[in-house]
């Protein structure tokens, strides 16, 4: 008698578990214009942040002769001394108050980015224009030499300040220790880490009727689901729920950024990755368009 | 690589290097032994795939017709390879009439040189209503045919649809770096190559027979080529035995076989990952020379080799009948600077293609070549490695060789050499080799006018107009009490159309209880300090150390500049169309030192 309550109360409980919770739609787009630029006499709809210029070293500011247009010609930049802080860097994101977050990625060689670098995050304040460390992950316990890469990806959730930070960190060719961390913006406080996995891109979206962080990983050319709760933790295990395998210039292409729409759709950036030093002007990017498909419920390609 | 070898052939008249690779195409790593213990936890089927060297030369007697329709169809007015499968007569009609048309045919010549590219019409086959969304003119759909045609040189598709009815193109379009379906001759053909070539035949056990071939995976592949690397028309052929799956790449636009692999067959046909060129090379080359040393033994020399994260081919533990001689070589660094741009330039590392530190990767696995004179005898053998940029040599990708010699008498040389293309034609090189000898009591000289001077501390040196040397051209030497070597640096002495060193040398000590490079080493230097500032000053500076009978490390820096004047190409490639596709031209800039062991007779001491 005692075994049958027992096992009653463990049913309900998974059952609670189990059960999924809808949420409304959101786009989960809150960015804000960093206050500082237009203190400096740049107009904020010509304007775009970069880390990608191969002969200036960490974060750029530009202005464009075109809105909205990032390849059009370039009429002004500016760079804060502080912002050549972390050596040359990878992924911009800006947060509701306009402060930027980003973090190091080598180019060709570690020469301005050792390793012990790797995993911190900087931020961008969005009053003064200042670049200081945010803060600092911790290191793997095993520092791969072969793995020169740490932080790659960035994604926010709006709705509770939560950002995500995915890195390979400590990672070989036998051994996939990557994670992504939740971290409390406020507090500066890491609310869950999804580890063993070397997750790349991110980005979030609320269209399958679930709060969800789409990654891809530098393993293989799938992109995985991992649903948040409403505290922006982590809430079961993630989910193979598009392959790029086959598709783009290569067949292999792993994820590098992805972007959501308005309508939640994911825009996938794809490019050949081996962790190697290899410069990305060498990779051809491809841009996939996915849509989620009610009925069938999958993510089918544009 | 060929180019490379009869550009030596026509300037060499000491030193001839026979481009006979003695072990490119074993089973398992070069070297056949202990193979399966060691790489108990790689994946088999990538240790066992075959990489074929694309200098191998091997061709077969059914590919004549083939070539010789090739120059023929390069010689017409409109040169342009026929479709060869078995066709309708309006299937005909419509290629003469695809063929007439100035838009379906725009390129057909290039523009700069007039030279034909080699393109080739793969199909003519009855158009869909989905092929006539932008046709705006009345037609019957029955009497429309699409006309496919490739060119090679270009990796250009182009289609036109035509009107049999009306005799008459009703639109054409290309599609850049697309390749159509390849027609049934051509498939044909790919599987020949492939059940032909003696390395597929060894590793399936017997020779399959035509229809052993996996149509329906040769056609998968056809969605895009299998060489992303070369940018060839290359198809992949599939023969199953058992639970396993061979795969054999084979490129159709320089009728070869690229390489095979093996995979686990699934339940719906061959399963595992998907085979093409680039990823057949980068898994034999991790798992044979990037995660385990291969050992070599040949003519005395004993060593151990294999390719770094970061420092390029590295050999360890060498010793010439049974004498120790080198603890360790390699290739730290390679920095490029660009004088037109202050300041502008990289520091590459070049290294093994995944999980590495390298920005140039090795493609193909470490060659092992016979090192012939004048007279064609063997003097030795040389160990070799290319590492490249994907897209060389288009402007701002690289191609490093790095190659060491050993000779039958106990010399050797450690060279390497740029072959463009970089940034730009103000381009100056500067590897940085690490050499480090055996033995505890080293001492280290230079050869000052009339005698050789000993070095007390750590310091280094400059080759300049005014560096002197012995009369046999030795500016160096470094010996204990047993034995010891004669140091000649290259002064475009050694027949690679090497044109000077004008190198950098450091000398730094080695103690155990500190690491300077003996494991691998990150970026050493930045791109464009001119001067002795590359990096292995770090080692010497503020405070040398005493160096006399010790452990001895040599730094040696060659300095390249560039050239891309005709007839005076240096550290430099270029892509010339010959016989109707792109080839690489390379003129490349061989540097570094030969070591002549003391021993000799005749040498002054």
């Amino acid at each position: 008698m005692q075994k049958k309550y027992l096992i009653f109360v463990v049913s309900v409980f998974l059952l609670n578990s189990c059960k999924e919770e809808m949420v409304d739609f959101s786009s989960n787009n809150c960015k804000q214009n960093p206050f500082f630029i237009q203190s400096m006499g740049f107009i904020p709809a010509n304007s775009f942040f970069s880390t990608s210029e191969e002969r200036i070293m960490g974060l750029v500011l530009h202005q464009s002769d075109e809105v909205g247009n990032p390849n059009a010609r370039i009429v002004k930049s500016f760079q804060h001394p502080s912002w050549r802080l972390g050596g040359w860097l990878a992924p911009i994101l800006i947060d509701n108050t306009g402060d930027i977050y980003t973090a190091p990625a080598p180019f060709i060689s570690l020469l301005d980015n050792p390793v012990a670098n790797q995993n911190t995050i900087y931020r961008v304040d969005s009053k003064t224009g200042i670049m200081n460390v945010f803060m600092k992950l911790p290191l793997a316990d095993t520092n791969s030499i072969q793995n020169p890469f740490g932080i790659i990806g960035m994604a926010l959730l709006c709705e509770t300040n939560t950002l995500f930070v995915s890195t390979l960190a400590g990672s070989d060719r036998q051994h996939e220790r990557g994670a992504i961390y939740a971290i409390d913006i406020p507090s500066k406080k890491i609310i869950d880490k999804l580890s063993g996995i070397d997750a790349m891109g991110m980005g979030i979206s609320y269209v399958t009727g679930k709060r969800e962080l789409f990654f891809g990983t530098g393993r293989t050319s799938e992109v995985f689901s991992v649903v948040l709760n409403k505290k922006g933790e982590f809430s079961g295990l993630a989910q193979m729920v598009i392959s790029l395998s086959g598709l783009g210039a290569s067949g292999d292409d792993k994820v590098r950024r992805i972007r959501t729409d308005a309508l939640g759709n994911l825009e996938i950036h794809g490019i050949s990755f081996n962790y190697n030093l290899i410069p990305q002007r060498e990779k051809k990017e491809t841009v996939y368009h996915f849509y989620y498909e009610v009925e069938s419920k999958k993510w089918m390609l544009k | 690589m060929l180019t490379l070898f009869l550009m030596m052939k026509r300037r060499s008249k000491i030193l001839r290097i026979s481009f006979i690779v003695i072990s490119c195409c074993e089973i398992a790593c070069q070297n056949n032994q202990h193979a399966e213990n060691i790489h108990a936890s790689y994946d088999a089927d990538a240790l066992n795939s075959i990489l074929i060297a694309a200098d191998s030369l091997n061709t077969f007697p059914f590919l004549e017709e083939r070539v010789n329709d090739i120059k023929s169809a390069l010689k017409n007015p409109r040169p342009v390879l026929l479709c060869k499968d078995s066709l309708s007569d309006q299937q005909l009609l419509a290629q003469i009439i695809a063929l007439n048309d100035s838009a379906f045919t725009q390129f057909l010549i290039d523009p700069f040189s007039k030279q034909p590219y080699r393109s080739e019409v793969f199909g003519i086959y009855p158009a869909r209503q989905s092929d006539m969304t932008t046709v705006k003119l009345t037609y019957n759909l029955a009497s429309v045919y699409r006309v496919e045609m490739y060119n090679y040189a270009l990796n250009i598709s182009s289609i036109a649809l035509v009107d049999l009815q009306h005799q008459k193109v009703l639109g054409s379009y290309y599609l850049s770096n697309s390749q159509p379906d390849i027609p049934l001759y051509l498939k044909k053909l790919a599987i020949k190559i492939a059940i032909e070539s003696p390395e597929l035949q060894l590793s399936f056990g017997l020779k399959p027979q035509e229809k052993d071939a996996l149509m329906a995976s040769t056609k998968t592949s056809l969605n895009r080529t299998r060489c992303e690397r070369s940018r060839h028309l290359c198809v992949a052929p599939t023969f199953v035995k058992g639970d396993k799956a061979l795969w054999a790449i084979v490129d159709l636009t320089d009728h070869r076989l690229v390489g095979i692999r093996w995979t686990n067959v699934g339940t719906s046909g061959p399963a595992g990952p998907m085979i093409t060129e680039k990823r057949l090379q980068d898994d034999k080359i991790t798992s044979c020379y990037c995660e385990v040393e291969q050992a070599l033994n040949k003519y005395g020399w004993n060593m151990n080799y294999m390719l770094t994260s970061s420092d390029g081919l590295r050999i360890s533990n060498v010793s010439f009948n049974n004498n120790e001689v080198l603890r360790s070589v390699k290739l730290v660094d390679w920095h490029v600077s660009y004088s037109g741009t202050d300041g502008f330039g990289y520091s590459d590392a070049v290294g093994c293609p995944y999980f590495s530190q390298a920005a140039v990767i090795a493609w193909e696995i470490p060659k092992i070549i016979e090192l012939r004179d004048d007279r064609k005898n063997s003097i030795g053998f040389v160990l070799e490695q290319t590492f490249r940029s994907e897209g060389w040599p288009t402007p701002c990708n690289y191609n490093y060789v790095q190659r060491y010699e050993f000779y039958k008498d106990g010399k050797f040389r450690v060279s390497c050499a740029s072959i463009g293309r970089g940034c730009g034609n103000t381009g100056t090189y500067l590897p940085v080799f690490r050499i480090a000898f055996s033995g505890n009591q080293n001492n280290f000289s230079e050869w000052n006018q009339n005698a050789w001077q000993p070095w007390e501390k750590e310091r280094w040196n400059s080759q300049t107009p005014l560096t002197s040397y012995t009369a046999e051209g030795y500016q160096y030497k470094i010996e204990n009490t047993q034995t010891g070597y004669l140091m000649e640096p290259g002064r475009g002495q050694f027949n690679d159309q090497g044109r000077g060193d004008f190198n950098y040398v450091y000398v730094t000590k080695h103690t155990k209880d500190r690491d300077e490079g003996e494991n691998d080493l990150v970026t050493i230097g930045p791109c464009c300090n001119i001067d002795y500032r590359q990096g292995p000053e770090k080692f010497i500076e503020p405070a040398p150390e005493n160096i006399q009978n010790s452990s001895l490390v040599i730094w040696y820096v060659a300095q390249l500049r560039n050239d891309d004047r005709k007839g005076y190409e240096y550290c430099w490639a270029e892509n010339v169309l010959e016989k109707g596709i792109w080839n690489t031209k390379s003129f490349p800039c061989f540097c570094g030192p030969m070591f002549i062991p003391l021993s000799k007779p005749g040498i002054k001491q």
